[in-house]
Order: structure tokens, then sequence, then C-alpha cells
């Protein structure tokens, strides 16, 4: 191409400035596109730095999901079974891996990426990431709920839980006494199944008994001692009240609000309040005393004396099956899940690493003092169950089990059983 | 676009045609510019509704999940059976049924006074009014769910500090715990973002009324409820029974409000949300369909009972021929 | 005209009063909202305690930019073309529903009360199976033209009605003065029939403005993804806390044009909407 004059060719330059670019970077390092779950900004910082460290090798571009689990799993499970070649990483809610590993949406892990990336990582990430005793995903980020209490109202009740681990019925005897409200997450949401998975594990249960088989054989465990404990415990605390008015739809978000109230007593929830807590301190919403007086604890215990088994969450790396570039994305994603990458999250955006050489790292003990805390919580944490019908399994406990002060040890097992069982038949509705 | 409706081509060789031909050959070219000008908004129409709706069809036949598609397999009307039977596919008709009603009922009411006011408001207050009764009309329903829903919410809404003198109100109302009251907000946001629409309506129906009817009416001693009932009521009732008809297949397509505010929870899951979540949400693309035809079929009977049994002629309501 | 007596004048200033509140408090306790802080959203006043634009500078230029902007663009560009491209095919088809006498005029009146009808989620699902299949899903144009299916009905029905009542004689009568057929057409017909188009293309526009399920189902990226499907995807400072501020602060963002439209538009929007809707 001739041109005349400087000026057309800075003209031409200009305009075609956006067309090259695209050009180069077609020809250039392949584009990788890493889709990642909302986050504080931490997954696109990650995406920036393995960019940078791949060295031209490949670059990768992150796409966001929707803010609630769920809706994640729609929108990758539509566009894998689509076969869709532009996804090359996902970050997954470990329960729903089985789904998208069981039709094969999910890359096979080679052996030795398999075994570097379960070396020293929490058993609960390695669980959550593994489907039919292989390991499917590659864990990131793990995630626990840990008991936070008002050292005030522990006290007042006599209880220490940071010494010596406390019951579900001891805090709902102290928040009743005392007239305050537990923090739980009672609201119609997977929230609602994190509880009640955890209490069923924590009682010596399980959701579902045969996680692995299809769907007209799956046996439902809600109808055992473990069952009816926790329909107990939940029954309670919603027909009394003790979760305060707001338990029917108290998400995660809410729980922490009426923690920090008044009332608030004890409460399970994630790490993220910890350093939510300190933000609204900082913005002069809270007054500062509260997070002095916050403390933090194992998950209740269900029976006395028999460790709880907490709830697993967190994010691991699926691999498209049909990306193009199935090896570079599983070089990129353990670019992502290395140590300093999990550390440098979790002290930004507040996700616990699943690795554990990343709580000896400097910045999260300074931003988590209870790092330890929830390193033990995770290596005692009971995923989810983890099946291709887990969407069913979960909106069936979120039919059955909502609102709080509806459930039954007498009624609600059998409910949930027969509900769920019909919806996996494809007999009925959800 | 050329301004005669004479249309060049099609020139026959016209030399013995007698003047009747011609003319019908003048009404095939007037035919014809017709379909050409209309057609393609005909064809995009057709295409964007009818393929849909009949491959719904086809696949409502199926028991097929998007997660398993080796699975796929003719599985006859057992869909059908398995949705017809289903209680909450009956609590989802139940709940929308009671919305569509109660929500076009008050809205006609509030539509009406609201038209009234309008059309009575002298002419500086009128463009403020209708300015303000078109900023509901305008705003994004799924903004207006949000607006609502904050405002409600047990933590951040205001409503609870501002309405704690009524019974019943208090600072630890949960309004979306509790299926009357989320039915409630629900409604109410509905209703606040709609009114507008029905009040245009009757507004254009209102100044139907030949003004000299209501004023001889005045003159033989007609009380203003008397008007009302007997002069302006009857005069207006094609453009009523057409809002109405609007309103409520709108209405019985509720979704935005409800996924928002309250996902489905207390039982408050409407048609479209159970069509959604079966089909969208768990993937089951064949019980889906199911819903959707058969949430097709209820727009379908809602018209033919509007149209045959209360006799809303959309035709001379809507200025046909 | 009437001249209003003290107490009429006190009526009407209550009515309006309670007109305007009604319309509007919802809208101004969203704004109200989209200016408090993440942290002082759960104290359950109207007003912020501290005023803040935090929520706004996540939005254009915080975390939430990269989610926002593509939204907001795609949101402006696909319902100025779904609205250009209806208002285009239904002039057309409207000026032969009007003009010409053709069979068929009938049908094609009926065909765009049904599609007005059809449930929206009924069609979404098979539409979202035949757009990955021939590649719209995710684009611009696979929103386009189901935003077609809502606004084109509307858009014909309106602009029939408008079009009925122009004077097409004056057209001959400017031919007869010696104007060439297009001069007359332009002289006479269209600054009759522009404001017909415009206050259609205002409706369709704010229909197409309005869709949430399409949005939802038949995309799944910044590249076509619209304003009000990305207010699911919001965010706080952590994936649990609630992103009110945010949603809020996108919320008025969105609500501005409409406001600005109607304020400068009103008559018009009135007079399309009930032209459209019962007069002949």
């Amino acid at each position: 191409m001739r041109r005349r004059t400087r000026s057309i060719a800075a003209t031409a330059a200009l305009a075609l400035a956006l067309p090259l670019a695209a050009c180069a970077s077609e020809s250039g390092p392949p584009t990788l596109t890493w889709y990642i779950n909302p986050d504080n900004g931490g997954q696109v910082k990650i995406a920036s730095l393995c960019t940078q460290a791949a060295k031209g090798e490949y670059r990768i571009t992150t796409e966001v999901l929707p803010r609630d689990a769920a809706s994640q799993r729609e929108q990758l499970a539509r566009r894998l079974a689509a076969k869709d070649s532009s996804i090359d990483i996902m970050s997954l809610d470990p329960p729903f891996i089985p789904e998208l590993a069981e039709p094969g949406f999910l890359a096979p892990i080679p052996s030795d990426v398999a075994e570097a990336v379960t070396t020293d990582v929490v058993q609960g990430a390695i669980d959550g990431a593994t489907w039919r005793d292989e390991l499917v995903a590659i864990p990131f980020w793990a995630n626990t709920q840990l008991l936070w209490y008002r050292k005030s109202v522990a006290e007042a009740a006599g209880l220490d839980p940071a010494k010596t681990p406390v019951t579900w019925q001891q805090i709902m005897d102290a928040a009743a006494e005392q007239d305050k409200f537990l923090g739980v997450q009672g609201a119609k949401a997977e929230s609602l199944t994190v509880w009640v998975n955890a209490l069923i594990e924590s009682a010596g249960g399980h959701i579902l008994e045969n996680p692995e088989a299809s769907a007209d054989e799956l046996t439902l465990g809600f109808e055992s001692d473990a069952g009816r404990k926790a329909a107990e415990i939940m029954g309670t605390i919603g027909r009394e009240g003790l979760g305060g008015p707001g338990l029917p739809t108290a998400d995660e978000n809410a729980t922490m609000t009426v923690f920090q109230r008044d009332r608030g007593s004890f409460m399970v929830n994630w790490p993220f309040v910890w350093s939510a807590t300190n933000a609204a301190v900082e913005d002069g919403t809270l007054d500062a005393s509260i997070v002095d007086d916050i403390g933090w604890a194992m998950y209740p215990q269900v029976d006395e004396g028999t460790d709880a088994r907490p709830p697993y969450g967190g994010i691991n790396l699926g691999i498209g099956a049909f990306s193009t570039h199935v090896d570079l994305a599983l070089e990129a994603a353990q670019c992502i899940v290395s140590p300093e990458n999990q550390a440098f999250y979790f002290a930004t955006n507040g996700n616990p690493p699943s690795s554990t050489k990343a709580y000896d790292d400097p910045q999260v003990v300074e931003a988590f003092p209870m790092a330890d805390v929830i390193r033990e919580s995770l290596e005692k944490a009971a995923p989810r169950p983890q099946t291709p019908y887990y969407n069913e399994v979960s909106t069936g406990v979120q039919e059955t089990w909502h609102p709080p002060a509806s459930v039954n040890p007498d009624t609600t097992p059998r409910e949930a059983t027969d509900f769920i069982t019909a919806v996996l038949r494809g007999e009925a509705l959800l | 676009m050329t301004s005669s409706t004479v249309v060049p081509g099609a020139t026959t060789s016209e030399s013995d045609a007698p003047r009747k031909a011609r003319r019908s050959d003048r009404a095939r070219d007037e035919a014809r510019l017709g379909w050409w000008l209309a057609g393609p908004a005909f064809v995009v129409m057709l295409a964007v509704t009818i393929y849909p709706i009949l491959q719904a069809f086809y696949d409502s036949l199926f028991s097929y999940r998007l997660t398993a598609p080796s699975d796929k397999a003719f599985n006859g009307g057992q869909n059908y059976v398995v949705v017809l039977t289903d209680p909450v596919f009956w609590q989802a008709f139940l709940v929308t049924f009671v919305i569509t009603i109660v929500t076009v009922l008050v809205e006609l009411v509030l539509g009406f006074l609201l038209a009234l006011v309008m059309h009575r408001a002298i002419t500086q207050l009128r463009g403020v009014l209708r300015t303000a009764i078109l900023v509901p009309y305008g705003i994004i329903t799924v903004v207006s769910a949000f607006a609502w829903f904050y405002a409600f919410d047990i933590n951040s809404g205001f409503v609870n500090h501002w309405f704690s003198w009524l019974p019943g109100i208090d600072a630890d109302l949960n309004w979306f715990a509790h299926q009357g009251t989320s039915l409630f907000v629900i409604m109410a946001s509905e209703i606040w973002k709609t009114t507008p629409f029905i009040s245009l309506l009757l507004l254009a129906g209102l100044s139907q009324v030949p003004g000299e009817l209501e004023e001889a009416a005045q003159v033989d001693g007609a009380t203003w409820w008397q008007r009302l009932q007997r002069v302006v009521l009857p005069n207006m009732k094609a453009a009523t029974m057409v809002a109405v008809l609007f309103r409520a297949l709108d209405a019985f397509r509720i979704f935005d409000n409800v996924f928002i505010m309250t996902n489905g929870a207390n039982g408050t899951t409407v048609l479209s949300l159970l069509a959604y979540r079966t089909s969208i949400g768990r993937l089951e693309i064949g019980l889906g369909s199911a819903i959707s035809v058969l949430l097709f079929l209820c727009v379908i009977g809602i018209c033919f009972v509007a149209i045959k049994l209360f006799k809303v002629d959309l035709a001379s309501a809507r200025g046909e021929g | 005209m009437r001249t209003l007596t003290p107490r009429l004048k006190v009526a009407w200033a209550v009515i309006t009063l309670l007109v305007l509140v009604w319309a509007l408090l919802p809208v101004v306790s969203i704004i109200a909202t989209s200016f408090k802080l993440p942290s002082q959203l759960d104290l359950g006043t109207f007003w912020p305690k501290t005023w803040t634009t935090t929520n706004y500078e996540q939005i254009f230029v915080g975390s939430a930019k990269d989610l926002f902007l593509p939204a907001l663009r795609n949101s402006i560009g696909i319902s100025l073309i779904a609205t250009f491209v209806a208002v285009v095919l239904a002039t057309l088809a409207a000026y032969a529903i009007a003009r010409l006498d053709f069979r068929g005029k009938k049908l094609i009146l009926t065909t765009a009360l049904g599609v007005s009808i059809f449930p929206v989620i009924s069609i979404v699902t098979p539409l979202f199976n035949l757009w990955r299949n021939i590649g719209l899903y995710d684009t611009w144009l696979g929103l386009i033209i189901p935003y077609l299916s809502l606004t084109l009905p509307i858009s014909i029905w309106t602009l029939a009605a408008f079009f009925r009542q122009i004077p097409w004689e004056l057209e001959q009568a400017a031919q007869v003065d010696g104007a060439t057929s297009w001069q007359a057409f332009r002289k006479a017909i269209v600054p009759l029939a522009a404001p017909g188009v415009f206050t259609t293309a205002l409706i369709a526009f704010f229909i197409a403005w309005n869709d949430f399920v399409y949005g939802i189902s038949l995309t799944s990226t910044s590249a076509a993804r619209p304003v009000p499907a990305a207010l699911a995807f919001f965010t706080g400072a952590s994936q649990f806390e609630e992103p009110t501020g945010a949603i809020s602060a996108a919320a008025v963002v969105v609500t501005v044009p409409v406001v600005i439209l109607v304020l400068l538009f009103q008559r018009q929007i009135v007079s399309g909407l009930t032209q459209g809707a019962v007069k002949g």
C-alpha cells in the first residue's frame, strides 16, 4: 500500500489501529478465556500476572459469570452443551463439577498435572475436584464456614468456643436466654443446602448415600437419625424465632448484618465477614469495639464430642473439553493456583487458599488472624453431595426445608425424600 | 416510495382486455405492492414466533436433558401428564391467575382515577401529571423490581420504619418470608409499573366520550355519579375492554419482578418462572417445553374467552377496517 | 377556561402531589440507595447517612467497569438497532395497511396482535437451541431478532393508526400545484408522518430497553449482555456481599435516558400510546 502524505498515513494508521491490534493478537500468542465468578477483581489481577509470567506463550482474558452459583452453572452448562470452544478455563463451584464432568465437558487432567496440583492441598478441596476417583478439576481456593461469636455473649453464657467446641444446642440456649439472634442462612437459596448438608454431615449422615449412582437409583439419607437431628435443630431455630424475623430470607450478607447489630450472638458464616466488618468500621458505620468483640472457632457440633463437618465451598478450575488449547489452559491453570497467587487472593479478596503452603504467607496471617482455624476447618469440611443431579437435589432440599420454621423432624425428612425421588425420576416438577 | 398507488411493472398485454380485468390487474398490483411492503414485517413476526413455538411443541414430546443429550428419547405425552398432574404446576397457575386478576382490577380502578384526573386537570398541570406517570411506564421492569425490593427488604428497607404506625407493620415484618406479603409487594410493583399504560388507554377512551352527551345529561340534572354511570362508562366500554385484555395477557406472563424479588420462594412461583426454572435452570428441555406450550395455550384461552364471552371487539377498538 | 375556586385549587394541589409521590417515590428511593455507602445499606433509612459516589465509581471506573460499560453499550446499541429495524419495517407495513387495499391486511394485523401477546418464555428455549446451532447465541443480532417480536407488533399498530389519519389527498394537491411526486411526498406527507414515526420509535425503544428474559437467556458474555441482565452479575466486595449499591447506581444510570425522553416527549408518547390502541 502506498501513501502519499504523512497525514493520510497517520489517519489510516489511526483508522487501522483497532483491526490491526486484533490481527496482531490472532497471530500472536493464543488467547485463553477464563470464565470467572464475580469477585473483588482478584481473578482479573491473577490473569494478568499469569499472562506476564507466560512470556508470550499465552494470554488470559476473563469473562465474568453471574453472582449466584446456580446461575453460573446454567451459563456454563448451556455453553458446554453447545460444545463451545471459547471456554478454556472455568471457575467452578465444586457441587456442580460432577454434572459437567459426567458428560465429558471437562478436559481430563493428566496424571502428572494431577499430582502437582494436589500436593500440599487441603483434603476438602481435592475431594471437591474429584469425580469417580479421578481429579477432574484443579483446586484453586477453598472456603469453609466458621462459627463467629460475640465474645460478650459467649462469656455471659459461660462458653468459650475457641477453647472447647460448642454444640448447636448450646448456642441455641445461649441465644434464647439472652434474647439474641443466631446468624444462620435460612433464605431459600444454595446457602440453605449448605446449612442442611453441614448439619446432616456433622450428625454422621449424608444427603446422598450413593452420589455416583444414576438418577433413579440415588438413595437419599434424610430419613436417618442424622437427618432427623438436623431437622430438629433447624426447625427449633425457625419456630422459636432464634434466627430473628429475617431468617427466612437471610443470606450470608443479611446474616452478617444481624450479627453486627445489638442482638448478634453466634453466627456460622464464611470468612468474608471479617474483611467486610473491618471495612464497615473503616467507613465509620460500625463501632470499632465490635471488631474486638468478635471471636471465631470451629463450626458447632451436633453431637457433643463429635467433630463437626463444616461446609466446604470455594472454586476449582475446570478446563473446557472443547477448548482448542487444552495444554496451554492446563499450564495457565497451574500458574493461577500457585501458592503465591492463592495467598494474594486470600489477602486481597478474602477467599482462603486450598494450598496449605499459602497459609504461611505473611500477608495472609496479617489480614486473617483466623487463618489457622480456617485451615483446620477445611481439613474437616464435608462437601455437598457430588452428583450430576446436584441441582435437583439442592433445589429439592430448598423446596422442602424452607422456611426453617416449617421444618419438622417427623415429616420433613420423609417429604424431602419423596419429593426429590419423584423429581429425579422425572415424575414431578421442581 | 412512490406517491401513487399505481405500480409499474406487471404490464400485461392489455390491448383487448375489458376494463373489469384491468381493474383486477390493478387490484392485483396493489396487493402485490402491499405484500412487498408489509411482507418483511409479516415474515419476521412469524419467524420469531411460529418456528419457536412449533419447536417447543416438538421438544415437549421428548424426555430431553441438555446435559445428557444421548438420553434424548420420545416419550409421547408423558411430559404433559407429569406437568398436569403436578400440584406445583397448579399452584403456579393459581398464583399467576390471582396476580392477573388482582393487578388488573386494581389497575383498572387506579388507572381510571388517574385518567379522570388527567382529563380534568387544567392545562398547566396536565403536562406535569403526564410526565410523572410516564416515568413508571418507561422504567425498566427489573429496575422497578429492585427499587421495590430494596424498599421493603427487612434489612435495607425503609418501609417498615415509615409505616410502623400501621397495624401489622413493624421493624420485624419480613415481607419476603410469607406468601401473602411477598405477593403484595410483587403485585404492588407490577401495579405501579403498568397502571400508567392502562390509564392512558382509558384517557383516550374518556376523550372519545362525546362532550355534548355529557352536557345534555348535566342540563337534565344528572349528578356527577349518574353521568359517570350512564354516559361516560358505557361510552368507554370498548376502550376499557381492550385495555383490560392487553393488561391481563401481560400480567399473565409476569416474570421479572418475581424473579428478582423472591425467585419463587414462599409459594410465589408463577408459570413463566416455572417454565424458566425447568428449561433454563434444570436444562430439562422436554418438561420445560411442555410448560411453555401450556402457558401459550393459556394465553390463547384468555384471548378466546375475552373475545367470545366478553365480546372484546379488537377490530373496532383498534380502528381496523 | 374554568376559573378555580381556592378550594378547588387546594384540591388540585393535593391530587397532583399525591400522583407525584406515587409515581416518583420508588424512583427517588433507588436514587437515594445508590448514594449509600456499602456498609450503610442496612441502616433502614431512606436517605443516605453519608452521601457517597462509591457505587458510581464502582460501575464506571472500578471493579464493575468491565461488566457495566459493555452492558450499557450493548443495551444502547441493540435497543437502537432493534428500534430502527422495527420502525422501518413497520413503516412500510403500516403504509401498505393504511393506504393500499389488499387481501391479507387483516391477516397481518391479526398476526401482529398474536405476536404481541406471545409469552416470551415459551419461545426462548427453542430460540436458545437454534441460536447456538447457527452461531447467533451471545451476539447482537441474536438479541435484535427476538426484540423485533416485541417491538414490531406495537409499531405496526401504532403507525397504521397514525397513517390512517394523514390526509393523503394533500399529496395529490401538491402534485397538482406542480411538485414532482417525490417533492409532494416529502413536503406534504413526511411532515405529517414524521411525528408518528418518531413516537413509535420512542415506544419501541422503551420496550427493547426493558427486556430481561431474552437478555438473560440468549447471552453469556459481555459481547451482547444488556444492562438488565448484567445487574445479576454485580457483586459486593466479596461474592457473598449484596451488590445493592452497584445495582442501584446502574439502575439509576439506565433510568436517566428514560426520564429525559419522558420529560422531552411526554405529549408524543401519550398520543402514540393512545392512538395505536384505541383511536381509529
